[in-house]
């Protein structure tokens, strides 16, 4: 009986130290990958060359990376980087390049702050 | 995960520390940490089942959180009597050869009266049908039978006086007044203040308990038009 409940604390405690590295690694590649990307459409938001297709281009790209991360992630985080693409397509096919700039903005800044939600940190246990 | 792990980690030696602080009452035919543990995993489990925007990873860490310090805390448990009194406590012998043990009483949180009732549960009715009585570590009483007592009570004994505290309405019961206490006190030669337990049946046997003395059984006569 002893020998089984030690057995189930290492495979376990094994279990979740391997899962929550991966879970770290995982997400913040995710989110730096899809990080250069904004990147990119920053650039040419600002240069005011991008168009419909290069947002849509973003969109499918955060599409592949947004499935496994349903896994990790709190939906709602989801939805909200779903929702400022979204709009952020309309405003750059009416070339509203400005309030499409901001949009961005506050995309690069979740790509960048989501990620911290997994370190451990003071500010994420308490 | 990390973070899930350590804050349901923290949620529980917290609810452990406020378990072991709260003492026996509390319980109830479990180990302390074995109640934490069903208290939570049932709404760690509803939790991600209810709220859609929560991954179900979040519940399942979780869940598997608590599984794991369960082991280990079972491993800890069996390891020694020092570790085993630190998670679970001891067993607290409440009343003892000298009658009850107001102070054991007072570190789980118990009163008198709940003493009483816990007796009441365990088929005895008065304080002197046992000899020893023990609050388990799960928060049971067992009790050992007086083999000294041989007449049986006709009627259940009242609290009468709790810690050095009169109990009214029972006093009303029996149709006596604080006065009749306080003479009847004093003719044991004590105080009320030094009187730890004190109870009467309808029959006027009493049970009296002064503070770091061996209880006795004496009668009290009472008056005419007592109902109980």
């Amino acid at each position: 009986m002893l020998v089984k409940t030690i057995i189930s604390i290492l495979v376990v405690s094994s279990l979740l130290i391997v899962g929550s590295i991966y879970e770290n690694k995982f997400v913040k590649k995710q989110f730096e990958d899809f990080n250069k990307v904004l990147t990119v459409l920053y650039e040419k938001i600002d240069d005011n060359t991008a168009t419909q297709d290069d947002v849509y281009a973003v969109q499918k790209n955060w599409l592949s990376k947004k499935r496994v991360l349903h896994i990790f992630i709190p939906h709602n985080d989801i939805k909200e980087v779903d929702l400022w693409l979204s709009e952020s397509a309309t405003l750059v096919r009416d070339k509203e390049w400005k309030d499409a700039i901001s949009k961005i903005e506050v995309l690069i800044e979740l790509s960048e702050q989501i990620p911290k939600t997994f370190v451990l940190s003071w500010e994420n246990i308490l | 995960m990390a973070v899930t792990f350590i804050r349901t980690l923290i949620i529980i030696i917290t609810l452990m520390v406020l378990m072991r602080l709260m003492g026996k009452r509390e319980i109830g035919e479990m180990q302390p940490y074995e109640f934490i543990i069903t208290l939570i995993i049932a709404d760690l489990a509803c939790i991600p089942m209810a709220d859609v925007s929560i991954p179900l990873t979040y519940g399942i860490v979780a869940i598997i959180c608590v599984f794991l310090l369960h082991q280990i805390l079972t491993i800890l448990e069996q390891s020694g009597s020092i570790v085993r009194r630190i998670i679970s406590g001891k067993p607290s012998v409440v009343i003892n050869q000298n009658g009850v043990d107001v102070v054991e009483l007072r570190k789980n949180n118990l009163g008198v009266d709940d003493l009483i009732e816990s007796l009441r549960t365990a088929g005895y009715f008065t304080l002197d049908d046992v000899s020893y009585a023990i609050y388990e570590t799960n928060g049971s009483l067992s009790a050992m039978p007086n083999s000294k007592k041989t007449n049986a009570n006709n009627s259940i004994p009242l609290l009468i006086v709790a810690e050095g505290k009169i109990e009214y309405h029972n006093l009303k019961l029996l149709a006596c007044d604080k006065d009749e206490i306080i003479n009847f006190i004093k003719k044991q030669r004590t105080s009320l203040k030094k009187t730890e337990v004190l109870t009467i049946d309808g029959g006027g046997r009493v049970y009296f308990k002064e503070k770091n003395k061996k209880y006795r059984i004496t009668d009290f006569r009472l008056k005419e038009g007592a109902c109980w």
